[in-house]
């Protein structure tokens, strides 16, 4: 009558002690530091935590990898939580960073300490792109206004006289359109319906700007990598998402008619001239202009916010403004290689002077 | 496929009596002991037998007419030629079976078909998943994976691993044995040894709402209790506070029945020793059930593992390692998953299909496990 | 699971034996430890779930009845305009999608291990089923949406060409994929291991004086099946559906990523559309503000308290059907 009871526990107790002792805690790969001249922050310490938009949460890996061999002794942690929630970690202060897609609204202005306690600067751009998946179509061309109908339902088929005249050459099956969105709420969803609502003529995108999809038409998939694979899966499917994910599931992209007349693509440098016509606002957002004017920009375009405390933890503070200003120049370096934009010199120029300010 | 049915004898089932037993409809009533060398006639309708051969060659009859249908008509697919196939298989050998056997034979050879077939069906779905699941987590699959973490590993790198991932599933299912463990073992002696009235009437009832209890529902309660209400925020030990919600009843009932199952002869000694009840217990049931309880506790184990929609509830994912699990968002396995695998990056993707796989090693790891154990212990018993 | 429990003995302790005071000391505490901590997990539990009222206190208030009627899921909007109707409606019918495909399966194979298959045979087959359930849902619900929601694809098609005439199977303007009917399959294959595994057991039950009786007099094995054991196990079948119901009601991650999220009430199952409850919660939950997650907690509540009703409604079943159960559930 031996007592077994705690073998399986034991043996899963010894198993988490063994593995806690062990590994330490992470060893990625690559340490060769080499090239590069010492950038500020060199000599930094710190282990910094951030929180916020998933949006930016790709660029972020990079740049936390790559600034990691900057400055070896700060150490960055960020979570894709979403901008929501991302700033209320920073209003709790239990985050030093948040990432966001959008300004603080005046009540969490408040909750920060008043305008100017929370240092808000764009730290980087990307386009939205719509995908579609039409085994024989290689280009597609869509107005704001062919883009409206298609998304609130009013266009069904793909071979609709509005979408064949502005692709004249291009043999258009008769496929019905399937229309797929976000069914999580999400700041991409909120741009591409202001973008909707701001480009296409009056009265032909009647729904809110939302971080959730408010048409009636299409269907629902959650997170961009949803929708990206509900477009891939089904023939006749059209969506929106960060450029990335159609580029990396080689789905095609449309070009998009811009407000100089040109059909344009999610480029890095039309997604960097469109974000050059935006306008700088008092707390360091920007007004996104949807109908840029410049012929050669992308007009679905928009850009993430870095927020953190202008007065926190000295040490903290020093460390977060040597990453913000290595964010500014040598990471937006890193931005067209993971299908970002690098901001234009218009707005990194008062974005540097607010950050080391 | 078809010829996959078994024949009727062989089975838990006892054997029927050979040709001694009178036809119930009273047709024909064999006495007569038949030589030793001819098939035992059915008892069905005092026909023949099918024999086994015969019932292969009519159901490759109907795939035979399956196939020409296919040459001839418009119908094509391999799906579609698998499932008429097997249909116009069936109904030969059901036909086969009609001629030979009778009507009330063709009802029971309908009846295994189609069982045979759920089995097939059950199989098919697992091998799928299994094998699907293979081939995709193989890829990524290396020792790196085991040992490195998700910190500071960029989208197109195919370095990182699971192992912050593995070790904040081992503390979450760690913690939550802790907690439900000893606690289900107190309620289920409880409701055996002293339970009485409505008091054990309650507790018994909230067992049986906890078996019900959705895993989402587990996660909810946590994240408005703990997460909202207490402020604690996101953590391990949340999640561990959701699986142990899921944990205890599971632990509650096995211990139950195997305290239960522990002979009153045992006890009875025990007492006629002079020893207390509560020693008893401690002393003697307990550690004759332990074999059981062990097995119902990696059960339990195993079963909230692979949960996912609790823990992104409480837990939320992390992409370093957490060594104090009761502070701070953690990452584990099953959010691993969920996590990296909505990244538009191959090679999250693969990373997340290589976490699936060691998921589902461990799970099954544990069951089998606990199989072995019940086993063992009904050997020795 | 063991026919033959032995009884416990009484609460009375034997009455053999000096009992010295420090003994009954002893068993006092024990006894009272092990009460303490049954009524303390009542109480938690108790406590939890006046919590969960607590954070939905503020979206039922808002909502008002709107809650159960409206369909959309606007919690954070200004004005906000929630409900759990079109998410009700999609729980309940994936749910029962899945059971009735699921159930016949797995009774098909609980009989065909117990009752067909050779005692070695049944019992592999039994452990080879039971892995159905080891699988995590996050990895169906993966596997769901790139290996099977294609290849169900042409399975849909022929059903909306040939059965297009039942409003369940209308063709939706060719547009196949995420529909609920995917959606009930793969939920199907999470419910069928715990329809199995308890059903399976509850035809070893069954004695096998009654199996030899109903062949003693004649009768084939299907008539074996239907006249002695089906009738005997009914309860444990209500039981184990009800138990499979639970899950699929509850099932969550793999519904959040195979079905297409829309909020609308919707009879045609081939449509990709519709949601569920628990589904919904784990979409909307990662950029809810407060009401919206007031709202979900809200929602949670709803599934609660269905999932409670049918879990009571089989208590007495669940029960017996006990370990089984509890392993797999």
């Amino acid at each position: 009558m031996k007592r077994r009871v705690p073998v399986g526990l034991a043996t899963l107790c010894a198993f988490a002690l063994v593995a806690t002792a062990c590994g330490s805690s992470s060893k990625s790969a690559t340490t060769n530091t080499t090239n590069s001249t010492p950038a500020a922050g060199a000599k930094d310490t710190a282990s910094l935590s951030g929180a916020g938009s998933t949006f930016v949460q790709s660029m972020l890996q990079e740049w936390i990898k790559q600034y990691g061999k900057v400055a070896p002794g700060v150490s960055i942690n960020y979570q894709g939580v979403g901008s929501g929630a991302g700033i209320q970690q920073l209003t709790a202060k239990t985050v030093d960073i948040a990432g966001s897609d959008v300004g603080l609204k005046p009540e969490e202005q408040a909750a920060t300490g008043g305008p100017g306690a929370v240092v808000t600067v764009p730290w980087v751009a990307g386009g939205i792109a719509v995908e579609y998946n039409l085994a024989q179509v290689k280009t597609l061309k869509l107005s704001p206004d062919t883009l409206a109908d298609i998304f609130s339902g009013k266009i069904a088929k793909w071979d609709d006289a509005a979408i064949k005249a502005e692709n004249s050459g291009v043999s258009l099956p008769s496929t019905g359109i399937q229309v797929v969105h976000r069914s999580d709420g999400s700041g991409t969803t909120q741009v591409f319906t202001s973008y909707l609502k701001a480009a296409a003529a009056p009265g032909l995108w009647d729904y809110p700007t939302d971080k959730d999809w408010h048409a009636p038409a299409g269907t629902g998939a959650k997170g961009s990598d949803g929708v990206t694979a509900a477009v891939k899966q089904a023939d006749g499917a059209i969506g929106y998402a960060e450029v990335s994910f159609p580029k990396q599931s080689s789905l095609g992209t449309a070009t998009i008619k811009n407000n100089g007349g040109q059909f344009v693509g999610p480029t890095a440098s039309a997604v960097t001239a469109a974000i050059g016509d935006a306008t700088p606002k008092d707390d360091g957002t920007l007004t996104l202009n949807y109908t840029p004017t410049s012929p050669t920009a992308y007009p679905i375009s928009t850009t993430s916010y870095l927020m953190f405390y202008k007065d926190g933890d000295p040490t903290k503070t020093v460390a977060l403004k040597h990453f913000a200003q290595w964010v500014l120049t040598d990471g937006q370096k890193l931005a067209e290689g993971l299908d970002y934009a690098p901001l234009p010199q218009s707005i990194l120029t008062p974005a540097m002077a607010a950050v080391s300010g | 496929m078809t010829g996959s049915v078994p024949e009727r004898n062989g089975g838990s089932v006892p054997e029927r009596n050979g040709g001694s037993v009178p036809e119930r409809n009273g047709e024909t009533v064999l006495d007569a002991p038949l030589p030793p060398d001819t098939e035992p006639p059915s008892l069905l309708s005092g026909k023949g037998r099918l024999r086994r051969s015969q019932a292969v060659a009519a159901a490759a009859v109907g795939v035979v007419v399956a196939a020409i249908a296919f040459a001839l008509t418009p119908l094509q697919g391999r799906a579609d030629f698998l499932l008429v196939g097997w249909i116009f298989g069936t109904i030969a050998y059901l036909v086969a079976a009609g001629r030979i056997e009778g009507r009330r034979s063709v009802v029971d050879r309908l009846a295994g078909v189609f069982m045979v077939t759920a089995v097939v069906v059950c199989l098919i779905a697992l091998g799928s998943v299994l094998i699907y699941t293979v081939v995709r987590g193989a890829k990524a699959l290396s020792l790196d994976f085991f040992t490195h973490s998700m910190k500071g590993v960029g989208p197109r790198d195919t370095t990182g691993g699971a192992y912050h991932a593995i070790i904040g599933t081992l503390q979450e299912v760690l913690l939550a044995s802790l907690i439900s463990v000893p606690a289900g073992l107190l309620v289920a002696i409880y409701l055996t040894e002293y339970g009485t009235g409505p008091l054990a009437k309650a507790i018994s009832t909230m067992v049986d709402v906890m078996v019900g209890i959705p895993s989402v529902i587990a996660g909810l309660f946590i994240y408005a209790f703990w997460v909202l209400a207490l402020h604690q925020g996101f953590s391990g030990f949340a999640a561990s506070l959701a699986l142990s919600i899921l944990m205890l009843p599971i632990v509650v009932r096995s211990a139950e029945e195997m305290i239960k199952l522990v002979p009153a002869s045992l006890r009875e000694a025990s007492y006629a020793l002079g020893i207390p009840r509560w020693r008893t217990l401690l002393r003697v049931v307990l550690p004759t059930a332990s074999a059981g309880i062990t097995t119902g506790v990696m059960l339990a184990v195993a079963r909230v593992t692979g949960e996912t929609a609790p823990l992104l509830l409480t837990s939320f994912g992390f992409d370093s390692t957490r060594t104090n699990p009761f502070s701070g968002p953690e990452e584990s396995l099953p959010l691993f998953v969920f996590r990296q695998a909505s990244s538009a990056f191959d090679t999250a993707i693969d990373r997340a299909w290589a976490a699936a796989l060691t998921l589902i090693i461990v799970v099954v790891a544990l069951t089998v496990a606990a199989r072995l154990l019940t086993l063992r212990n009904q050997l020795k018993s | 699971m063991n026919v033959g429990t032995v009884e416990t003995p009484t609460p009375e302790r034997p009455a053999n034996a000096g009992r010295s005071a420090r003994k009954k000391v002893g068993d006092r505490v024990f006894q009272a430890l092990t009460t303490t901590v049954g009524v303390a997990v009542l109480v938690v539990l108790t406590v939890i779930t006046v919590f969960l009222f607590v954070k939905a206190w503020p979206a039922l208030r808002s909502a008002r009845l709107g809650f159960f009627t409206e369909t959309k899921w606007f919690p954070d909007t200004d004005p906000p305009a929630f409900g759990v109707a079109a998410l009700l409606w999609g729980t309940l019918l994936s749910s029962v999608i899945a059971l009735m495909i699921a159930v016949p399966v797995a009774i098909g194979s609980a009989l065909y291990t117990t009752e067909y298959a050779p005692a070695v045979v049944g019992r592999w087959l039994g452990y080879l089923i039971d892995l159905l359930a080891a699988v995590p849902s996050v990895v169906y619900g993966f596997w769901g949406v790139m290996f099977l929601v294609p290849r169900m694809i042409p399975l849909q098609q022929w059903l909306a060409h040939h059965l297009g005439f039942i409003p369940l199977f209308h063709d939706p303007d060719n547009l196949f994929g995420k529909s609920m009917f995917a959606a009930s399959v793969v939920l199907a294959l999470m419910v069928l291991p715990i329809v199995a595994a308890i059903t399976r057991e509850v035809f070893r039950q069954v004695p096998r004086d009654m199996r030899e009786a109903a062949l003693a007099l004649g009768a084939t094995r299907w008539e074996m099946i239907r006249t002695a054991v089906l009738p005997a196990s009914r309860s444990g079948i209500f039981g184990a559906i009800v138990l499979g119901l639970g899950r699929a009601l509850g099932e969550t991650i793999a519904i959040a990523l195979v079905l297409a999220a829309t909020f609308d009430i919707n009879l045609n199952i081939l449509k990709p559309g519709g949601n569920t409850i628990a589904a919904n919660v784990a979409t909307k939950f990662g950029d809810a503000g407060s009401l919206g997650r007031s709202a979900l907690v809200a929602s949670g509540l709803v599934l609660f308290a269905i999932t409670l009703a049918a879990t009571l409604a089989a208590r007495g079943v669940i029960r017996r059907t006990g370990r089984a159960a509890a392993g797999l559930a």
